[in-house]
């Protein structure tokens, strides 16, 4: 009778509640294997249940940075670079189920074995999932690379160059994946990029490295003076991309499809049409 | 002599003069070459490139497309710079280009520059003068990024190659398909000084190519190639024409794009072809498919069209006009068919068809798992089988096909084309389009 009950324990889904981060995920996973009770019943889940299971268990989970760099290092190793920064970017991605979709497609890799070509696996659904969360993650950060302005902020002492400051509102956190494409580019500028909807800000001194700062839930993003020659670069820009524009093949159909009205909202030459 | 304009012309009114002037350049690619910033300057570039912005007809920005004078010495019957036209005319200075450029590039507004011109005295002086611009961006700016100049057919092939040698990208254009067309619509230019700037920048590429495998450090000569344009729709050349001309030059040439555009009459010119329903959108469009096959697809123009069937199906696109016109070879099972086989299935292109190879390594394909991988079904179902059933319960037959083909598109849910499927574009014609309105004088709206 004692040993029944013990079955149907086992047999129910465990439910780990992981925070809604790269190191919630990946703690996550870290206890997921720490268990050893096969990966079977075992979930991951960002953030609260709304509809509680009945016969599940759930777990929650605090996020740690030992446990996150203990499978990042092994995922590296093991899957190598290219699978990880999948899985990292599958990570960012603003559907919940991704917490599920990486744990399921660690598991292809590592347990039943299809290793460093799991990405290759579309036939797994979760690893269809998570290629797929993964592909919306990197095309916004391609988005983002190309629609991103910056503005120029009063310099501290006339002559000087001001920083750049740009504002974006992407769906998915591609902060992390934007920043390296700018600190190549731009490595003499101070310059700032800042997720609205995260309230993050990435952020790069001149010729140093770039890093995180989130600025906590209450930030509130205060004016700021633009150096004095910003509005003539804005207007000039605006004059030139009206100029550029054939009147005879005007479609703006195909202008909204190639750039989404998400992005042109944070744009400097389609701002006052809107 | 003296230039014509006044030279205190502020400088967004130049912005504006020469942007217009060269909005009927197509080229706006900053794909091909991939370099890392030096920490010295700004600026790297990036090898598939980045569409900056899109311009109200769907085009897209990546460059500062600009010429660097709109003044002119030749009269070519297409070209709203030709010197017999009467347009405000207006000229940058080398600095003026440098700052704007910069300032540009650092607010993420452009990729790089691109730098045209008409043609100021001489070809010499204005190649000198495009020169003198991209050497002073690049050594005194220490700008690192994208930048595309024009070729000047005509001059001294040492300036072209001292150019070549500062920008990522040179490019000079065709104009026309034939050199009759040519000779008929550019009574100054000529194919021959068309073709030998071409062939020094195809040998120059060349000969640093080798260079470069020998010192690593040897400066890069044009990294991102050559490309060229074509006008389509101002003389009457049959598609098979225009692309066999465009393989030549792929082949022949090592051009890294050929670039096609649909004619516009900005100057009402009595000998060119009025066009009441806009410019050819759909040919071009097809073109641009029949290109992606050429390069990406391993078609020969001989298997698209022939001398008897010259021109593209305006109804269906190239890859599956071809399909159906050789279901001999369909239909082809996903699962066995080897990669070539699996390109030339429509709805299927490069990427599907490198995920289809890599993921039935593990276990067979089934429709689903093709939808997953991005195949567009409803256009490859007619061609495909996986473990050997097909989708659907087809007949293989051509005619049964295109008319499925067209009937999705004619409800608007097949193929995606950017503009009405009858080869117009949104906009109806308006009393302002009638007298040019829009072209060069009236920059303001």
């Amino acid at each position: 009778m004692e040993d029944d009950r013990r079955e149907t324990y086992n047999m129910e889904d465990k439910y780990l509640i992981c925070e809604d981060s790269l190191e919630g995920i990946f703690t996550g996973i870290y206890e997921a294997y720490a268990l050893r009770e096969g990966h079977q019943h075992l979930h991951i889940q960002i953030g609260e249940e709304e509809n509680l299971r009945l016969f599940a268990v759930y777990l929650h989970i605090l996020p740690d940075p030992v446990k996150t760099d203990k499978v990042a290092q092994t995922l590296k190793r093991r899957l190598g670079e290219h699978v990880y920064h999948t899985l990292c970017r599958a990570a960012a991605s603003c559907h919940l189920d991704k917490g599920e979709a990486v744990y399921r497609t660690v598991v292809d890799a590592l347990t039943a074995g299809s290793g460093r070509r799991v990405m290759e696996n579309l036939k797994n659904p979760y690893v269809a999932r998570c290629f797929e969360l993964a592909r919306f993650t990197a095309n916004e950060a391609h988005y983002e690379t190309e629609f991103i302005r910056f503005q120029e902020l009063a310099a501290k002492e006339p002559g000087e160059n001001g920083v750049l400051f740009s504002r974006i509102g992407p769906k998915n956190n591609v902060v992390p994946f934007v920043m390296p494409h700018f600190a190549d580019r731009l490595s003499i500028e101070n310059f700032m990029v800042y997720d609205e909807h995260r309230k993050l800000f990435g952020v790069h001194p001149a010729k140093e490295e770039w890093y995180l700062v989130s600025a906590g839930e209450d930030f509130v993003l205060k004016e700021f003076a633009l150096s004095e020659k910003e509005e003539g670069y804005q207007e000039l820009f605006r004059a030139f991309h009206r100029a550029i524009g054939i009147k005879s093949r005007e479609n703006k159909k195909l202008q909204r499809q190639m750039c989404a009205y998400r992005y042109q909202d944070y744009m400097t030459e389609f701002e006052q049409k809107r | 002599m003296e230039l014509r304009i006044a030279p205190q012309m502020a400088v967004m009114d130049k912005l504006k003069i020469l942007g217009e002037a060269a909005k009927y350049d197509v080229s706006c690619s900053s794909s091909g070459s991939s370099r890392k910033n030096d920490g010295q300057g700004i600026g790297n570039t990036v090898a598939a490139g980045l569409c900056h912005s899109f311009a109200a007809d769907g085009r897209c920005i990546s460059l500062l497309k600009i010429l660097f004078t709109n003044e002119c010495i030749y009269d070519c019957r297409y070209c709203v710079n030709r010197c017999s036209n009467d347009v405000p005319r207006a000229s940058f200075t080398p600095d003026e280009v440098c700052e704007l450029t910069m300032e540009f590039y650092r607010r993420n507004y452009i990729e790089g520059l691109f730098l045209s011109s008409g043609i100021l005295y001489s070809p010499d002086y204005t190649m000198e003068l495009l020169c003198e611009t991209v050497h002073r961006l690049r050594t005194v700016h220490r700008f690192q990024g994208y930048i595309h100049v024009k070729a000047i057919p005509g001059a001294d092939p040492l300036l072209i190659q001292r150019t070549g040698y500062l920008v990522d990208r040179m490019s000079v254009n065709l104009e026309m398909a034939t050199a009759e067309g040519l000779r008929a619509i550019a009574p100054n230019k000529h194919r021959k000084n068309i073709l030998k700037p071409m062939r020094q920048i195809q040998n120059g590429i060349t000969e640093n190519k080798n260079e470069i495998t020998l010192y690593k450090h040897a400066p890069h000569f044009c990294e991102a190639g050559q490309s060229t344009q074509m006008v389509i729709g101002a003389l009457p050349e049959s598609d098979y024409q225009i692309m066999s001309v465009a393989e030549n030059l792929y082949d022949k040439f090592s051009l890294k794009r050929v670039y096609y555009s649909a004619f516009v009459n900005v100057n009402e010119d009595r000998e060119l072809p009025a066009l009441a329903g806009g410019p050819p959108l759909l040919r071009e469009h097809r073109l641009y498919q029949a290109d992606w096959l050429l390069r990406f697809y391993g078609f020969k123009v001989d298997e698209l069209l022939t001398e008897k069937r010259p021109n593209f199906n305006i109804a269906i696109d190239p890859k599956a006009d071809w399909a159906v016109r050789h279901l001999e070879c369909f239909p082809v099972e996903i699962n066995r068919a080897d990669y070539q086989m699996l390109l030339r299935i429509p709805g299927v292109g490069v990427k599907s068809a490198g995920r289809i190879v890599a993921a039935r390594r593990f276990g067979n394909l089934t429709f689903e798992d093709l939808k997953k991988i991005g195949v567009v079904l409803k256009r490859a179902l007619y061609f495909i089988t996986c473990s050997g059933r097909m989708m659907y319960p087809t007949r293989m037959d051509e005619n049964y096909i295109v008319q499925n083909l067209t009937y999705q598109n004619r409800m608007g849910k097949g193929e995606k084309l950017p503009f009405l499927s009858d080869g117009t574009s949104y906009r109806q014609m308006s009393l302002f389009d009638m007298d040019g309105f829009d072209d060069g004088r009236t920059a303001v709206s």
